[in-house]
């Protein structure tokens, strides 16, 4: 069958009803919940590089968290999505900084709560909290 | 008959790819780096299984006494801290420089059975530092360990420094002693 002018006309009017729709929903994207940066790109910190140290460290053996292999502890939270938390153990508000905190002297904090200072250096700390503020 | 060349060729093929990758080094053996993620879920999970099928037959007693898990308690002090940790204390820094790392256990007694404890306590993990201890423990003294194992859930950061405490002031040593590794004070009275 050879396309005739009834049929171009059809697929061209197709195509640009296509192309409307596209352009038109494209601005609905940013409708979809998101932060406007990932928190950890204000104070640095590689999240691939704290998904190793979060195995390193045993983290999973007492926390849930999602994305990492065998984390399924229920010693402590579960720490999937934990940029929403609104608090950090229940005492210090979750901030990049206080998250850096609470990693590397948890004893400090909460004197006496099962989590252990493991002796995380800053940039230790830094890579975990850019892991648990990874976007989800 | 095709197809039975065809199977013979794939499996030599297989081999082959093996012994080019054992042979050449491409596998990377260090514990600096970690797993590629489907060898660490194979490997996990066959660990588990392993546990769960080889310990299924063993016959767990259904309660321990307070001696059991002090017993066990000051074997774990003096042994398994470095490695493990303990509630609100951190195990060595080396521990965290293994692939894989030697988990906390306060939820050990939460993922296994009292049976399956025994045979990873007993038994060991190949390719990791854990020990097979019953090579160098008795049978009770192995279970003493689950014992403690089975309390740990229950044991808070006071508690744990508590018992440390008692401990020290106590005559009776463990089976090895040696200084306790975390953040308490002087290691425990060792006697001859």
């Amino acid at each position: 069958m050879t396309p005739d002018q009834g049929c171009l006309r059809f697929s061209q009017k197709l195509g640009t009803l296509i192309a409307l729709a596209i352009v038109c929903a494209a601005p609905l994207s940013a409708c979809v919940r998101r932060p406007a940066e990932p928190r950890w790109a204000k104070f640095g910190g590689d999240p691939s590089q704290g998904a190793i140290l979060v195995g390193r460290f045993s983290c999973g053996a007492c926390h849930q968290i999602v994305g990492v292999q065998g984390a399924d502890g229920k010693v402590g939270p579960p720490l999937s999505t934990f940029a929403d938390r609104t608090m950090i153990a229940g005492v210090l508000p979750n901030t990049p900084e206080n998250l850096v905190r609470w990693l590397r002297h948890p004893q400090t904090v909460v004197p006496g709560n099962a989590m252990p200072d493991v002796g995380l250096s800053d940039v230790q700390a830094r890579d975990i909290a850019a892991y648990l503020y990874r976007d989800r | 008959m095709t197809w039975l060349v065809g199977v013979a060729c794939s499996f030599a093929a297989m081999g082959a790819g093996a012994l080019v990758v054992v042979e050449g080094g491409l596998f990377n053996a260090t514990a600096s780096t970690p797993h590629l993620r489907v060898v660490a879920i194979a490997a996990h999970t066959a660990f588990i299984r392993s546990v769960e099928v080889r310990a299924r037959n063993i016959e767990a007693p259904t309660q321990f006494t307070g001696a059991e898990v002090t017993a066990g308690f000051r074997d774990y002090d003096a042994s398994c801290v470095a490695c493990h940790g303990a509630p609100g204390v951190s195990n060595a820094a080396w521990a965290h420089a293994m692939t894989p790392p030697p988990p906390y256990l306060e939820d050990a007694a939460r993922r296994w059975r009292p049976r399956e404890l025994y045979w990873i306590v007993g038994q060991g993990a190949k390719m990791t530092a854990m020990p097979a201890w019953a090579e160098v423990r008795s049978d009770g003294e192995v279970w003493n360990l689950v014992a403690f194992l089975e309390a740990l859930p229950y044991l808070g950061e006071a508690d744990y420094a508590r018992m440390r405490a008692a401990a020290r002031t106590a005559s009776t040593p463990s089976p090895e002693p040696r200084a306790a590794i975390g953040k308490s004070g002087p290691p425990p009275a060792s006697s001859p």
